[in-house]
């Protein structure tokens, strides 16, 4: 740990030595608060290179994360990437600014069901640019199931019990739901809360951890503990194939999540130049096949996907099925409810 | 804070003056430091306890709903009955690991070098990043860790077992690691502080070595213990790194809580309400410590 703080402190110096080297690259900056991946070196370089606009990242690990940050006291982030069931929020709470989408030379290219989306426009103004998609998917250990799994209802089978886990977020309510039969996940009744509150704590005793990042998920697979659990789809699978374990992601019977992450340009950022210089990169081929390589997201932008991914790729991110895109059950901001979802989430963890 | 740098020599009557003035600045250092670090953030969480959560983030408010929910919702004191007893479990675990220890620094070992070294070993670990030695025990107590492979080894075990990870007994297990150097440094002074010829006098008396032990020596070194039990159970009270790195899902502890209702819930209010009734706690524990430490206080003069 110590060696590591040592090594990030040299690496500052170097950067800052670098920008005094090269005053090209001190043109401008952007701050931006977001996931990881979005903001990868990999394209994130050639962009620098490109525009003069340092780009700085800090990374979140849940949509949760980016209103407190931003309630904190702003100043600091230039640009955020919350899912369309968080951008509504950041909306109303005041956080973004309306997008100018005349300076986003892509922005026509983008699928309309996601340029039209509820979540992202607000009293006739557009708040974001959408960026990429994908479903929660499951996921399980190839040689751990004979027979593949096909419903929610085989995390809750005494067979692998001490080897599930699930995504501590809200979201664990929509699965309960689902399995219930509870079907309007985004809606749901106080009763139906109750009674998915009453499934998670029914599953407890199979669980062995609820995974909290990305990186955890994989080590929980890795370290042999887990053998099946909800999956941001395309990512954490191929994070595991990596270190050898065969795992492979399916859509359940009862129906899988799906969301879609959107750009939002912070109220009264000062770096308005240099972000939207941003939104045209992430908008263009090289942010949306950047995010699709790094992520295993799919694109929001299929014209651009198109001229950079090859035929397979296009069509295992499902690029040309707007029936795949539209069976997920795309995530729906809560409103209001939120906190019987959180309440009822927090409940299941502090039971016995 | 810049009179105070070193200057040029002065008239007597200036000089008297910034006498003062640096007296005065260290003086009030620290209450400008407890002013700054301790009561304005206390007093601003205070206030949040009384706001109003209100979609989508929350509103300046006067009422007492916060703690009323606290009260009516059985999952805060699930949680709070459940840190307490693991922090019991800490600082009884650690104090049962401890005393020994110090006691044979203290009363066996002869080698003060040998002393100091064993000492030392105790306390480097404070050195060592608190993330990093919670981690470590993952690779220690999992599925694949060193205990497992080695118990299906040696045969053992014919498979991996559960019960060393991700469960309330990991959890005490690692806090009781990583705070108990809180445990042995007071138990150690309290005994290093004990005359000799007490002991010696003990023995003249006819007093077998246990009746020393239980006679003389514990309740001597009472204070070290109410003190290394006062650390242990009130940092383990707010922890909330162990619960994620190594605890499962019955292992969520009040700081993760109101971790929560600050970020996932956006519920400031309801955190800050929680972090209040968690502060009570916490003072009330080292009050109550400080009235048994200094009721049974024996003077040694």
């Amino acid at each position: 740990m110590k060696r590591k703080t040592i090594f990030s402190g040299g690496t500052a110096i170097t950067l800052a030595l670098s920008v005094v080297a090269t005053p090209a690259l001190a043109e401008g900056e952007v701050n931006i608060l977001t996931w990881e991946g979005y903001a990868d070196q990999s394209f994130v370089a050639q962009f620098e290179q490109e525009s003069g606009c340092k780009v700085t990242a800090t990374y979140v690990g849940s949509n949760d994360d980016f209103a407190p940050k931003l309630a904190a006291g702003g100043g600091v982030y230039d640009l955020i990437t919350p899912s369309i069931d968080t951008t509504k929020t950041m909306i109303e709470a005041g956080f973004v600014e309306p997008l100018d989408t005349s300076k986003i030379s892509e922005w026509n290219n983008i699928y309309e069901k996601f340029r039209n989306a509820e979540g992202i426009n607000h009293d006739g103004a557009v708040y974001g640019m959408p960026y990429s998609w994908g479903a929660i998917a499951f996921m399980y250990r190839v040689d751990k199931f004979p027979t593949p799994p096909t419903s929610i209802a085989d995390l809750w089978s005494e067979a692998v019990k001490g080897r599930v886990s699930l995504w501590d977020d809200k979201s664990a309510i929509y699965v309960a739901a689902r399995l219930n039969g509870d079907n309007d996940i985004y809606n749901l009744t106080d009763e139906q809360i109750e009674k998915a509150k009453a499934k998670l704590i029914e599953q407890k005793p199979l669980v062995r951890k609820y995974w909290a990042t990305a990186g955890e998920l994989v080590d929980l697979y890795a370290a042999g503990e887990v053998w099946i659990s909800n999956t941001w789809a395309g990512y954490q699978s191929s994070l595991i194939k990596e270190k050898g374990i065969e795992v492979a992601e399916f859509i359940p019977k009862e129906n899988a999540e799906g969301w879609m992450d959107s750009w939002m340009v912070v109220k009264d950022t000062p770096n308005l130049d240099c972000a939207y210089k941003f939104l045209n990169m992430q908008s263009s081929e090289l942010g949306q096949c950047g995010v699709a390589n790094v992520n295993g997201y799919s694109a929001a932008n299929p014209v651009a996907a198109k001229k950079c991914m090859s035929p397979e790729q296009y069509e295992a991110l499902h690029q040309d099925d707007p029936d795949y895109l539209n069976s997920l059950l795309l995530w729906e901001n809560l409103g209001e409810r939120i906190e019987a979802y959180t309440n009822a989430w927090n409940a299941v963890k502090s039971a016995n | 804070m810049f009179a105070g740098q070193a200057s040029p020599v002065l008239p007597v009557g200036r000089r008297w003056s910034r006498d003062r003035l640096l007296r005065n600045l260290v003086l009030g250092t620290p209450l400008v430091w407890a002013v700054v670090f301790m009561f304005i953030p206390y007093l601003i969480i205070f206030t949040y306890s009384f706001w109003l959560k209100k979609y989508p983030t929350f509103v300046p408010a006067f009422q007492f709903g916060n703690y009323a929910q606290l009260f009516a919702d059985p999952q805060y004191y699930q949680v709070l009955l459940r840190t307490a007893k693991i922090a019991l479990a800490v600082s009884l675990s650690s104090l049962l690991l401890a005393y020994p220890f110090a006691y044979y620094l203290v009363f066996i070992l002869k080698s003060p070098r040998l002393r100091l070294m064993l000492y030392m070993a105790v306390i480097a670990p404070l050195w060592v990043s608190y993330l990093l030695r919670a981690y470590i025990w993952k690779t220690i107590l999992g599925n694949e860790g060193v205990i497992n492979s080695f118990l299906v080894y040696v045969g053992i075990l014919d498979r991996p077992t559960d019960i060393f990870l991700y469960n309330q007994f990991s959890m005490v297990l690692t806090l009781t690691y990583i705070f108990i150097p809180f445990m042995v440094m007071p138990i150690y002074t309290a005994l290093e502080k004990i005359p000799r010829n007490l002991i010696e006098a003990s023995k003249d008396l006819g007093v077998g070595p246990l009746g020393t032990l239980f006679k003389v020596i514990v309740p001597l070194s009472l204070p070290g213990i109410f003190a290394g039990m006062t650390f242990a159970f009130c940092l383990t009270f707010g922890d909330f790194v162990a619960p994620f790195l190594v605890g499962g899902p019955d292992g969520v502890m009040v700081a993760n809580v109101i971790t929560s209702q600050y970020g996932a819930a956006l519920n400031w209010p309801l955190g800050s309400a929680l972090a209040i009734v968690m502060l009570i706690i916490v003072l009330g524990i080292i009050e109550l410590s400080d009235r048994v430490e200094r009721a049974g206080r024996i003077n040694l003069a």
